[in-house]
């Protein structure tokens, strides 16, 4: 009996060690199909070689909805302005060969790979449930996490819980996403980078703001996916300030002035001292107040932000339009005295000057008739 | 499904097996057998063995790891969040093959869950249809493998973000290179802009702009934010040598002309010095990017040859348009409504009324302080409000009220849902003030004055069809009637502090029974209150009252008027009363001794609260 047992036990393991070793073996030869680097496929574990397999799956139905036409069309325009200019033209089939394709192929990485570098940002492609189902190779220079190690995960495990309903809003399919609305929103992501830049893991990951600007997407054919592809732009800390059309001012946490670069003088023709204490909400055009007030909540809650384009008042008639670059910094006082005591912050704002002086015969605000008559 | 088949047969002994020697392997009976359990509904038994399996595998494992210890119990306590562990671990799994299993064509039609190595197998074959339809990618093995084609990367960074890649040099402003993009951008081709001086697509007044950031002969300024004491430094930078990957940053905006129509750029495109007026159109572009030096060597050959210099510097940038995205929340989602607190006192009288509601309701809180509340309900509501008002006089919670409607400046109604609290002071525990919190669930017919006009008419057609009030401006009546309401239910509370027995009868009964009850009980109310003001001495009004409680009806006004004198004349006390009228709630505590007092008393309120006399030409006095 007990030889029995033990025999069945035997041909029980045996079968079990079959069959692991068959799962093996095709889990293996799946990772060895997916397009990664030889040395990323061996290291990957079961989940992940599915996560994986089910985003190329899901990039490439999503990418024959998106290039189908598209590259039928832009060929097609291709073509008839080749044909304009008078070149010669080979033909206008879609028989192209290896080599050309080849040359193609390498001309546009190095193109994305310039653009992704310039931008410095990356581009993340998410469905409607906040799958992050592509993510361009270089995300692990910004968020420390490999494209492999993101890659089938949701998005709202590595965001802010705060920032999520305002993720939600962005993937909710809208009427307008039909006619590929555009999405500009600032989220917070756990970013596992130490201060030098190395990666670190994500127990020790801090919060990096990050700017998102795209669109949606909606496939009709061949199967209806709908997804968001956007770029994600860490906000940095410095800005480069050569241009005469660009001023930074400080600001208390209530979006007063407390100090403000001569510039704005040239640009606006409000001196330095009457703009201290005055509410930046006082001097911008009111239909943009829900711009700024966006904007301010973004300071408050991510401390950083990107406003839109919104409209300042010119000190005695007219607006212009501006975009400002902001970000919550205690504010300089320094005490050694008391190095970990609570400092106040501030908000620092770099603001850009779009345009020049529109309608300057409008007046917009009481301000601006007064320094009218004035003048 | 060869494999899966032979797995089957061999499956069935080996399932005994396991179920079998479980038992006798330490701790692990329970999980093991814990998962036939759980899969009994699954048509499959073949994933439920290969669950079984990785728990065997696991099993396995720890007891080789631990065999010859005997350490049961510490296995046991390792076992159970393991156990846990190792159920999230199969679950996820799970999920990750049915989504894999949606995903794949092939696995579709199929009727039946599959199991897990179907699934996967599947799916290789998938990928290696993928893969000869994608061509060039793969089969180029020198570049490095990626899971996007390079040229679907670029597709799709082109959908992501409208901008294209630019690089001019630095002297003249040439471009030397432009991304094809750009035909989508400015509708103009690649063709015709590389070479061009950009210059001549910048709008005039922005070309002072481009110029500044070009120049590398300045020190640019940076304004730095030290992230680790977030001290704002500004360096002047010393010119670095540029090179090619770490330049100077460049960030600025600019206006460029883009044409309306693809392809027939040439007609609208006009160089600046032309005498006719420019009239191109610009879009706004945000530029990015760096500066660099590009030996000579590596420009195009549209370069001019004369530059002979080593390094020439570029800027290289990325320009992607400006297009304003609405920052007002999408009209499909909730948006919090509109909201505004009010406070009133116990009786419905106003306490507080915050800013905002202004924009709603069109009253300014100074207009509508002191009046009570009853007024601005909608007579259909008053009913529900009043059983409410009175629900949360006695409660601790929040008490929410149906949709009602609620009287603006300009005569309209607009639907309000409000929460009601209220707020008892903790010493004399008794209710001093409600807070009402309420929101806008869809605007009236407009509240502006344009509407004004349409709207009373409108009210007066109302108040025509239903009887309660024959000839009565809707407004009048209803106020006079409808402040002590609130009076009346305060009293309620009061005389419940004092007495804390006998309850006036509340609950079911509402102030106002069917509609052809009200007739009696308005309009002799509000005669009796014209009479009794005509008759301001009062001393003789009692004995009228007293002869109008001789009709059943109007009993159940003399009865609201006692009521009314209650509040005014002896807020505190109550007294029980000998006709019971579930008419109005709280009326039967009155006696109608004081019913003309009363009665002046509130139209004296009610004059002073409305800030007019009272016109009562338009009451119909019944006697």
């Amino acid at each position: 009996m007990k030889a029995d047992k033990e025999k069945r036990r035997m041909i029980s393991r045996d079968a079990a060690r079959r069959r692991r070793r068959v799962e093996s073996e095709v889990f293996a030869e799946l990772s060895r199909l997916l397009p990664l680097q030889q040395s990323v496929q061996d290291h990957l574990d079961k989940p992940s070689v599915i996560r994986l397999t089910l985003s190329y799956i899901r990039m490439h139905t999503l990418l024959k909805g998106i290039t189908g036409k598209k590259a039928e069309a832009s060929h097609a325009v291709k073509c008839e302005q080749v044909m304009e200019s008078g070149e010669e033209w080979r033909g206008c089939d879609r028989g192209r060969d290896d080599e050309e394709k080849k040359t193609d192929d390498v001309e546009a990485s190095e193109e994305t790979n310039m653009f992704l570098r310039i931008l410095e940002g990356f581009l993340i492609v998410l469905s409607t449930e906040g799958d992050m189902i592509y993510l361009s190779d270089n995300v692990s220079k910004y968020m420390g996490l490999t494209q492999t190690e993101l890659m089938g995960h949701n998005i709202f495990e590595f965001t802010h819980p705060c920032d999520h309903e305002e993720i939600r809003n962005n993937l909710r399919l809208t009427a307008e996403v039909w006619c590929g609305a555009k999405r500009d929103f600032v989220m917070r992501i756990k970013g596992a980078l130490t201060h030098r830049g190395r990666s670190s893991n994500l127990k020790s990951a801090t919060w990096k703001v990050l700017h998102c600007q795209g669109r949606a997407k909606v496939c009709v054919a061949p199967s209806s996916v709908s997804c968001l592809l956007l770029t994600c732009q860490p906000l940095p800390l410095s800005h480069t300030l050569l241009s005469t059309h660009t001023f930074t001012s400080q600001h208390s946490m209530d979006m007063r002035f407390t100090y403000c670069d001569q510039r704005i003088t040239l640009l606006l023709g409000y001196s330095t001292e009457e703009l201290l204490g005055r509410s930046i909400y006082d001097l911008c055009h009111t239909l943009d107040t829900n711009c700024l007030t966006k904007n301010h909540l973004n300071l408050c809650l991510k401390s950083q932000s990107v406003s839109g384009q919104y409209r300042m008042l010119v000190r005695g008639g007219g607006y212009v339009w501006v975009e400002s670059h902001s970000a919550v910094i205690p504010s300089v006082r320094p005490s050694k005295s008391r190095p970990g005591a609570h400092q106040p912050l501030c908000i620092l704002c770099v603001t850009y000057v779009l345009s020049g002086v529109e309608e300057p015969s409008l007046q917009l605000s009481l301000d601006q008739t007064v320094h009218r008559y004035l003048r | 499904m060869s494999a899966g088949g032979s797995d089957g047969t061999a499956d069935r002994p080996a399932d005994l097996a396991a179920d079998g020697e479980c038992p006798e392997q330490a701790g692990s009976s329970l999980p093991a057998a814990e998962l036939p359990r759980k899969r009994k509904g699954d048509v499959e038994e073949r994933s439920g063995t290969h669950g079984q399996q990785s728990v065997d595998f696991q099993m396995d494992d720890d007891l080789s790891r631990s065999e010859g210890e005997d350490q049961q119990v510490k296995m046991k306590c390792f076992r159970e969040p393991h156990r846990q562990i190792e159920k999230r671990r199969r679950d996820k799994m799970n999920t990750l093959i049915d989504e894999l299993a949606a995903m794949i064509p092939a696995c579709q039609p199929m009727a039946r869950k599959l199991d897990k190595l179907t699934v996967l197998r599947k799916a290789v074959q998938h990928l290696k249809a993928l893969k000869v339809g994608t061509g060039s990618a793969f089969t180029d093995t020198t570049s490095k493998p990626s899971i996007l084609s390079h040229d679907d990367l670029k597709h799709l960074l082109l959908r992501a973000v409208d901008g294209f890649l630019l690089v001019v040099s630095c002297d003249r402003a040439k471009i030397l290179f432009i991304s094809e993009s750009v035909s989508k951008i400015l509708n103009l081709s690649r063709l015709e802009l590389t070479g061009q001086s950009l210059f001549d697509f910048i709008h005039p007044k922005d070309i002072n702009k481009v110029k500044e950031q070009l120049s590398s002969s300045e020190y640019p300024r940076q304004c730095l934010i030290d992230a680790a004491t977030g001290v704002q430094v500004q360096v002047d930078a010393p010119a670095r040598p540029p090179l090619l990957s770490t330049g100077a940053r460049r960030s600025f905006f600019c206006r460029l002309k883009h044409s309306r129509v693809v392809g027939k750029q040439d007609k609208h495109f006009l160089p600046c010095t032309s005498k006719k007026k420019d009239s191109s159109r610009y879009c706004t572009l945000h530029c990015t990017g760096y500066m660099r030096s590009c030996p000579s060597s590596q420009l195009d050959s549209e370069c001019d040859g004369e530059m002979e210099s080593s390094d020439l510097s570029c800027l290289v940038t990325v320009c992607r348009l400006l297009t304003p995205v609405s920052h007002q929340p999408p009209k499909e989602l909730t948006i919090r409504p509109s909201e505004f607190v009010t406070r009133w006192a116990i009786d419905g009288k106003f306490t507080f009324v915050e800013q905002q509601a202004t924009t709603i309701i069109g009253y300014l809180p100074q207009e509508v302080l002191g009046t009570s509340c009853y007024e601005y309900f909608h007579q259909d509501d008053l009913l529900h409000l009043a059983d409410k008002h009175r629900q949360v006089l006695r409660s601790k919670e929040k008490i929410e009220t149906r949709c009602y409607k609620f009287k603006t400046k300009y005569g309209s109604y607009v639907s309000l849902q409000s929460q009601w609290f209220s707020f008892t002071n903790p010493w004399t525990k008794e209710v001093e003030f409600i807070v009402s919190s309420n929101q806008v669930i869809s605007r009236g017919p407009g509240h502006t004055k344009d509407e004004e006009a349409g709207n009373s008419k409108a009210l007066q057609e109302d108040t025509k069809q239903i009887p309660i009030i024959p000839g009565l401006s809707s407004g009048l009546g209803t106020m006079i009637y409808a402040g002590s309401i609130g009076t009346q239910i305060a009293n309620e509370l009061m005389d419940s502090y004092s007495r804390m027995n006998s309850s006036p009868s509340s609950g079911a009964c509402s102030p106002f029974g069917p509609a052809q009850e009200k007739c009696p009980v308005v309009s002799p109310l509000t005669s009796t209150s014209a009479s009794s003001r005509e008759e301001a001495s009062g001393s003789s009004s009692q004995s009228q009252c007293d002869s109008r409680t001789a009709a059943g009806a109007s009993s159940a006004t003399s009865e609201s008027l006692a009521a009314v004198s209650r509040i005014n004349i002896n807020p505190i006390q109550g007294e029980t009363s000998q006709l019971d009228l579930d008419l109005v709630p709280g009326l039967s505590s009155f006696s109608s001794d004081e019913a003309a007092m009363a009665v002046i008393m509130s139209l004296l309120e009610t004059d002073v609260n409305m800030g007019q006399s009272g016109d009562f030409e338009d009451l119909h006095w019944p006697f």
